[in-house]
């Protein structure tokens, strides 16, 4: 298999977030800047990557009917360890992120990659695919809360593009991340049909 | 134009209703409230309104003729009706560049999203009003005082607003009732508001011209109307002390804006006379629980969206009957 | 290599296995990262301190006192500078906000002035209630600063309500809350004694 293939199809053909509408809650729950999109992006990315890895590796050893238990405790170990990182080193990203950060484990993503490619591929393959899959994430997370943020807030990176008076308020709330990220599905579907 | 050579299943009946003429009536029906809210709040009502119309038009063809890339459909009149209707839902005092994103909003996200006029779900300058609400809070509330106001004051608080504030804050209905205009005082405009609902009248007499040209039917303005002031009226009975006068939910903020212009929209309400009442009514208990326990002293504007999205189950269940069917 | 058969005793081994691993692992994790978990807390709070107090050497121990209204309690941090007692950082809170609760640093001097304040947490909408956090220390605005005012001389409560502070526009409800923290934190400061000289001298 095409490494290269395998690893880019995160970003538009296989996007989780545009294409395959998975992993929803944090993708509107956390994008209101695009700091936070990608804080979150890229701590889904480690787990991503590591599960992937794990999995690949004793896939043969786990009994079928047991499989999804053990995935399920080797993500939530990976979580917890992020977490725990996150709390120690980056406090202030841990606090804006807060709750959704244990909320990965249930993230579709994460199970859906480990179960439909990690546990059926090699080594090598399945952590290609957990980067490429968890950096179109964070890709699409990063854009969401970028556009959120510049017309919500004015800033883009926290950085001050325009004056906080003339900003679209609805855009940091619940709403504007459902609008938003509809328009950004239509774009992404326009761009794939082309 | 391509919906005339639509075919149905017999029998016909010749009617020269087009889309455009409805629309035209509805606009007809709407003029006498706007003139009198540029008699009420002066030039600034006519500015707003125009700007909101030009800018509801321009997106319009914009975005039909170069995103869509359909023959633009601006003469029907609905981008018409959505730039006034839109005007009527802010403030006189907005600045300009709020409208347009408004108008953006109302005719990009409510309407062309959706396909244009017919397939949208929801009532495009409701979008747009809630879009704005959402988002300048500050400017969409601060509502400039009347030209006959008898204060000094710059801004001044809708009647709602007042009832809602003094509530928060424990007083009693009576002592609130000092600071409110009198009902013949919001039955003409004379209080603060958006440029639409300051005068029950006006919007009333708009309503009967489009009910004698049968643009309308009764059903749902009154199921609204009614549901509002019957629980109003019950837990005023109740509790006088902290629930207000229904004649003064019915008269005051956008309630007969809302229930003779915004929820008969004939693309988002059901289309039987049994649906539009279940219809209204739901509009009317959404606003009266969202004006007496919300956060928000006015609830009409999410009333007519949520049952908005209700309107297609509402036609599911309640179907119009077939033509010599029992 | 062959799968392994979903027979009993593989599938209690490997769940066993597998559960015991990752124990064993965050466990490692949870001890690298302890230390430097409770350091980023505290150092939150003594920047928080440090913000809204006049400048000083060291702080004395905290003590609690808990609320009257309901089950939480203020947290009082006095602090010193060569011996003496130059105020006190009082960890206030509110369940009166638009979102719930809201916790607060304040900052008391020996006047009882609010010498500061610090928003710790919080969940109000962004770009209304949550300007609280710069606009009642907005020293051109006299009418909406409470940095430098005395609870006692000037009523903290919202101007449409009789106050003296002009609350947050279209945010009543989160000023009304955080002059709600701040009045707290100022009655169960009159209430508490404190040690006018650091005991370490």
């Amino acid at each position: 298999m095409n490494q290269w293939k395998n690893f880019s199809k995160g970003f538009i053909k296989e996007n989780p977030v545009f294409v395959l509408l998975l992993g929803m809650c944090p993708t509107l729950g956390v994008t209101s800047s695009a700091i936070n999109g990608l804080g979150m992006g890229l701590a889904t990315t480690f787990v991503l990557l590591m599960s992937n890895i794990v999995v690949s590796l004793i896939k043969s050893l786990i009994p079928d009917k047991v499989r999804i238990p053990s995935f399920i405790v080797i993500i939530a170990a990976f979580v917890t360890v992020v977490q725990l990182v996150m709390q120690a080193y980056l406090p202030a990203l841990y606090k804006s992120l807060g709750l959704f950060i244990p909320l990965i484990v249930v993230n579709c993503i994460v199970l859906g990659r480990a179960e439909a490619f990690a546990s059926k591929n090699n080594l090598l393959t399945a952590a290609v695919d957990g980067l490429g899959i968890g950096l179109g994430f964070s890709f699409a997370l990063v854009l969401l809360g970028g556009i959120r943020e510049l017309l919500g807030s004015g800033k883009l990176f926290n950085i001050t593009i325009y004056s906080e008076n003339y900003v679209t308020l609805l855009f940091v709330l619940a709403p504007g991340a459902f609008i938003v990220l509809g328009y950004l599905i239509a774009l992404i579907n326009q761009i794939k049909k082309d | 134009m391509s919906n005339l050579y639509t075919v149905s299943p017999s029998p016909h009946i010749y009617s020269d209703d087009t889309t455009r003429k409805i629309m035209y009536r509805v606009v007809y029906a709407m003029i006498p409230a706007l003139l009198w809210s540029v008699f009420v709040l002066g030039v600034d009502a006519l500015r707003v309104t125009l700007i909101a119309i030009v800018a509801c038009l321009a997106f319009e063809y914009i975005i039909q003729k170069y995103l869509m890339k359909v023959k633009p459909s601006i003469t029907d009149g609905s981008a018409l009706i959505t730039g006034i209707l839109l005007a009527f839902n802010v403030p006189s005092g907005i600045p300009w560049w709020i409208i347009v994103i408004g108008a953006l909003a109302a005719i990009g996200i409510g309407k062309l999203s959706f396909g244009g006029l017919g397939g949208n779900i929801f009532n495009p300058a409701l979008v747009g009003r809630v879009f704005l609400l959402i988002s300048f809070p500050v400017q969409m509330t601060s509502w400039p005082a009347t030209r006959q106001s008898a204060t000094d004051a710059l801004t001044t608080a809708t009647p709602l607003g007042i009832i809602k504030e003094g509530l928060v804050n424990g007083t009693p209905i009576a002592q609130i009732s000092k600071d409110l205009p009198s009902a013949t005082d919001m039955l003409l405009g004379n209080i603060g508001g958006s440029l639409g609902e300051i005068s029950a009248l006006f919007l009333i007499v708009g309503g009967l011209y489009m009910l004698i040209r049968k643009v309308i039917t009764w059903h749902i303005p009154v199921s609204v109307i009614v549901s509002v002031a019957a629980i109003a009226a019950i837990f005023w009975l109740v509790d006088p002390q902290n629930y207000i006068n229904p004649l003064y939910h019915i008269l005051s903020g956008g309630l007969m804006l809302g229930a003779i212009f915004m929820a008969t929209d004939m693309v988002t309400s059901p289309m039987t006379p049994k649906g539009q009442i279940i219809y209204g009514v739901g509009i009317g208990v959404i606003t009266i629980s969202i004006r007496l326990f919300g956060a928000y002293p006015e609830g009409i504007s999410f009333a007519i969206l949520i049952m908005n999205a209700f309107t297609p189950l509402i036609n599911t269940y309640i179907k119009p009957k077939r033509f010599g069917g029992n | 290599m062959a799968k392994r058969e979903s027979t009993f005793i593989n599938m209690v081994v490997t769940l066993f296995a597998v559960t015991f691993i990752a124990a064993t692992a965050l466990g490692f994790v949870y001890n690298l990262t302890k230390e430097a978990i409770e350091l980023s807390k505290l150092k939150a709070q003594s920047e928080a301190i440090e913000k809204v107090l006049p400048e000083f050497g060291e702080l004395g121990d905290s003590y609690k006192v808990a609320a009257e209204s309901s089950g939480d309690s203020i947290e009082f941090f006095p602090a010193y500078k060569n011996g003496e007692l130059v105020g006190v950082a009082v960890k206030t809170f509110t369940n009166k906000g638009f979102s719930g609760f809201i916790s607060i640093m304040t900052g008391i001097d020996n006047a009882g002035n609010i010498s500061g304040y610090e928003v710790l947490e919080h969940a109000e909408t962004p770009g209304l209630g949550s300007k609280m956090d710069v606009w009642f220390r907005n020293v051109d605005k006299p009418n909406q600063n409470v940095v430098g005012k005395n609870p006692q001389s000037y009523k903290f409560e919202v101007s449409k309500d009789g106050g003296d502070i002009d609350a947050i526009t279209a945010s009543t409800i989160t000023s009304r809350a955080f002059l709600d923290a701040l009045v707290r934190a100022f009655e169960a400061y009159q209430k508490v004694e404190l040690p006018s000289e650091s005991r370490k001298n």
